[in-house]
C-alpha cells in the first residue's frame, strides 16, 4: 500500500514489538524526511536495532504501522527491499570472496548493473579490490559494508552501528563515507550509541530509551531544549572576577584549588560581554576554555542516567 | 534462476579457496582409500610359502610346480639342506614352511610319501593355506592312483566376476563422502551464516530462501559427484577396480546428498552455535559410518548390530550402490534407491521449511 507525502522517506506510527513478555519497542512514532541523515540514538538494548529490523522487513511488528517510501512493511516487503540498502549491525559477508566479488554477488542478487568499481572508489577501497574480506581490517570491512548497502542504488540506506568497535581513525573514515551518501541525495537511517557520531552527522536525532522515544529534533535543538548551559572556564584568574561576572547576570564561582573561575553562560553573546568587562577592570585571565553542552547531557537530563549507566542496566 | 547461478558460482569459488573444505571433501577420502587399500588388499594377494626340498627329484620338483600352478602362493625355496626348518621359521618369523623330505620320490612308489607342513597356528589364514595344500595333494593322489571323479563341483559365483576388497570398499567410501560432505557443509554454513549475520544481510536482498536452498542443494550434489569421481579415479588408477557408475548410482549419490543436507539443516536449526552443531553432526555420522556397512560387510557384524543397520539410511545407500556398481544389476538397487529418495526428499523439505533467515 502506498501512503504518505512525497518528501517523507519513513513514517512510523505506534509501532510495538514484543518478545514474549519483553516489550522491546513500545509504541513509537516518528517521521523521516527524504535526503536527511536521521540518527536513532540510545544505549545498547534500547530498541534501536529491533526498530530498524522491523523497517527492513526482517522482523514482524507486534502492532502498529510503518511505511517505507510509502510502502507498508507488512504487505510490500519486496518493493521495500528493492529500494533500501542495509548495513546490518556487526556486519559480515563471505570471508573468502574478494571486495569486488562480494559487491558483484550482492549486486547480482538485486539484478543491479551498478558500477562496482565506482562503489569501490566511493568507499576508497581501490587498493583492496582483490583482497579477500577476511584479510581486511575492521574499518575497511565497514566501508565495504557501506558499499554493499549501495549496490542497488537505494533511496534509503540503513546503517546499524556502522562504527561499532572501530578505532577513532576508522570511525572518521566511515563518517566521511556517510557524509558522501547525503551529498548523493540518499536518506540515511543511522543507529548509534555514540553521542558524538549522532551530533556531528545528523540532521535529526531521535533518542530512544527502554523502547520509548524520549526526544526528537536537530542536535542543536535537543541541546538547547534539554542540555545544560555551556560552561566557560577562565584559567588562572583572580577571584575578583566572580563578583564582576555576577553583575552581568551570570552564575560564577571560583575554584581555589585550580585557581580557575567558572561561568555558566546563558547565551553565546555572554562570552564577549565577559571579556569586555574583565578587560575594562584590568583583571588578568589566562587561557579560556568553553565546555559545550552535548547530547550526552541531553540524555542525562532526559533519562536520569548517563549512556554508560543505561547500557550496564 | 539467475540468483541461484550467482550463488552457485560464489559457493564453488569459496569451496576451492578453502583448503580445509577441499581436504576433507576430496583428499581425506583418498587418504582413507589408500590406507584401507594398503591394509586390506593383502587379503587378495598370494600367501608366502617357504619350501625346503630335501629330495631334489623330478617328483619333488613336480610337486612344487603343482603348488606354483595354483596361483595361491608366492613360493620361496630354501636352498640350503642343512637349515633346520622349524628354527628357521622361528628365527625369521615365518608363517608357513613346507618340507619335502629326502626319499619323497621313493616313498611315492610305496604309497607312503609324506611332506611336513610347519605353520604358525596363530595365523587366521593357516586353515586356508592347509586347505589349498590338501587340494593339491588330493589331486596328485588321484592322478597317481588313476582315480575317477564320481562327484564334481560346478563353480558358479553370485557376482558375475571376481571382486576384490576395494570393489566392495569404494561404493562405501562414495556413500560416506556424500554423507559427510553434505551434512557438515549444511551444518557449518547454516550455523555460521546465522551467527555471523550473513543470513540477516541476505534477507535484506530479493534472494528468496528457497532459491538459496536450491543453490546449496545443487552445490552439494555437484561436490558429492566430484568426490565420487575422485574416489573412482583413485580406485581405477591404484587398485584396478572394475566398477563404472551408471545413472542409478548417480541418483543414489544425489539423493544421499539431499538427505544429509536436509538432516544438516534440521540440526543447525535446533543446535545453533557452529561448534555444537558440528559435534551433533559427528554424533550422527560417526556411528553410521561403521554400522551401515561402509567399511565392512554387514554379514560380518553381530545380529544386534545388523538390526541397527536396518534403520540407518546410509545402509540403503551402501546396498544400493553395491548392487548397481559392483553387481552390475541396477534393478536390484531399485528398492534401496526408492527408500533413499523418499527419505532424501522428506529431510530436504523439512530442512528447507524450518531454516529461517529472519527471526519473528
Amino acid at each position: 500500500m502506498l501512503l504518505g507525502r512525497n518528501d517523507v522517506a519513513i513514517e512510523v506510527d505506534s509501532l510495538v514489538k514484543k518478545y514474549g513478555d519483553l516489550t522491546a519497542v513500545d509504541s513509537i512514532s516518528f517521521t523521516i524526511n527524504k535526503g536527511e541523515i536521521f540518527s536513532f540514538l540510545g544505549p545498547n538494548g534500547a530498541g534501536k536495532t529491533t526498530t530498524v529490523e522491523v523497517l527492513e522487513c526482517l522482523r514482524k511488528p507486534t502492532s502498529g504501522h510503518a511505511f517505507v517510501l510509502g510502502f507498508g512493511i507488512s504487505k510490500d516487503q519486496d518493493e521495500i527491499k528493492k529500494r533500501i540498502g542495509v548495513l546490518p549491525q556487526e556486519f559480515n559477508t563471505f570471508d573468502s570472496l574478494t571486495v569486488r566479488e562480494n559487491l558483484q554477488y550482492f549486486a547480482g542478487m538485486f539484478g543491479s548493473s551498478v558500477d562496482v568499481d565506482g562503489l569501490i572508489k566511493l568507499v576508497d577501497l581501490e587498493d583492496k579490490r582483490n583482497e579477500q574480506y577476511k584479510k581486511l581490517s575492521g574499518g575497511l570491512k565497514q566501508r565495504l559494508g557501506v558499499a554493499m548497502a549501495l549496490v542497488n542504488d537505494p533511496e534509503i540506506v540503513f546503517l546499524d552501528e556502522p562504527t561499532g568497535g572501530l578505532d577513532p581513525k576508522a570511525r572518521h573514515e566511515v563518517w566521511n563515507v556517510i557524509r558522501g551518501l547525503k551529498k548523493r541525495g540518499k536518506t540515511v537511517f543511522l543507529t548509534t550509541h555514540y553521542m558524538e557520531e549522532a551530533e556531528v552527522l545528523s540532521d535529526t536525532v531521535t533518542i530512544i530509551h527502554k523502547g520509548k522515544i524520549v526526544a526528537t529534533g536537530t542536535p542543536e535543538e535537543l541541546i538547547t531544549r534539554h542540555g545544560q548551559r555551556n560552561l566557560l572556564i577562565l584559567k588562572n584568574t583572580d577571584k575578583a572576577a566572580v563578583p564582576l561576572v555576577e553583575t552581568l547576570g551570570l552564575e560564577a564561582n571560583f575554584d581555589s584549588g585550580a585557581g580557575d573561575v567558572k561561568v555558566t553562560l546563558n547565551h553565546s553573546s555572554d562570552l564577549s560581554e565577559i571579556v569586555r568587562a574583565l578587560t575594562l577592570k584590568q583583571i588578568a585571565f589566562g587561557e579560556m576554555q568553553l565546555k559545550r553542552s552535548s547530547l550526552e547531557d541531553v540524555f542525562l537530563n532526559l533519562t536520569g542516567e548517563t549512556l554508560r549507566e543505561a547500557e550496564t542496566l | 534462476m539467475n540468483r541461484v547461478l550467482i550463488d552457485l558460482k560464489a559457493s564453488f569459488k569459496m569451496f576451492f579457496r578453502s583448503k580445509a573444505a577441499v581436504f576433507w571433501t576430496l583428499a581425506f577420502p583418498c587418504i582413507l582409500i589408500l590406507l584401507f587399500g594398503a591394509i586390506f588388499s593383502e587379503m587378495d594377494s598370494k600367501y608366502s610359502l617357504y619350501v625346503q626340498d630335501l629330495d631334489q627329484t623330478p617328483s619333488s620338483i613336480g610337486f612344487i610346480e603343482a603348488l606354483n600352478l595354483t596361483n595361491a602362493f608366492n613360493l620361496h625355496i630354501l636352498e640350503d639342506p642343512a637349515i633346520n626348518a622349524t628354527e628357521y621359521a622361528l628365527d625369521k618369523e615365518l608363517s608357513y614352511i613346507l618340507v619335502i623330505p629326502e626319499g619323497f620320490e621313493n616313498d611315492l612308489g610305496t604309497a607312503n610319501a609324506t611332506i611336513k607342513f610347519i605353520y604358525d597356528q596363530s595365523q587366521t589364514s593357516a586353515s586356508v593355506v592347509m586347505g589349498i595344500l590338501n587340494s593339491v595333494i588330493n589331486e596328485m593322489n588321484k592322478i597317481l592312483s588313476d582315480g575317477v571323479d564320481f562327484i564334481r563341483v560346478q563353480d558358479e559365483t553370485i557376482a558375475p566376476k571376481r571382486f576384490s576388497f576395494m570393489d566392495f570398499f569404494l561404493p562405501g567410501m562414495i556413500a560416506m563422502s556424500a554423507m559427510t560432505t553434505s551434512i557438515f557443509s549444511a551444518v557449518e554454513i547454516s550455523s555460521r551464516y546465522r551467527e555471523s549475520g550473513i543470513f540477516r544481510k541476505l534477507a535484506t536482498t530479493p534472494l528468496r530462501r528457497i532459491e538459496w536452498i536450491l543453490s546449496r542443494t545443487i552445490y552439494l550434489i555437484v561436490v558429492s559427484f566430484i568426490g565420487m569421481a575422485v574416489i573412482l579415479g583413485l580406485g581405477i588408477a591404484f587398485f584396478d577396480v572394475k566398477i563404472i557408475p551408471d545413472p542409478m548410482s548417480l541418483v543414489l549419490v544425489a539423493t544421499t546428498s539431499m538427505l544429509f543436507s536436509g538432516i544438516g539443516m534440521i540440526l543447525s536449526r535446533f543446535v545453533k552455535d557452529p561448534e555444537t552443531a558440528g559435534a551433533a553432526a559427528n554424533a550422527i555420522t560417526f556411528p553410521m559410518m561403521f554400522l551401515s556397512g561402509s567399511f565392512f560387510p554387514l554379514e560380518q557384524m553381530p545380529e544386534f548390530l545388523r538390526s541397527i543397520a536396518t534403520v540407518l539410511p546410509l545402509t540403503y545407500v551402501n546396498n544400493g550402490l553395491r548392487d548397481t556398481m559392483i553387481m552390475g544389476e541396477p534393478h536390484r538397487a531399485i528398492m534401496n534407491t526408492i527408500i533413499v529418495v523418499v527419505l532424501g526428499v522428506i529431510c530436504l523439505l523439512v530442512g528447507a521449511w524450518i531454516t529461517k533467515w529472519e527471526e519473528d
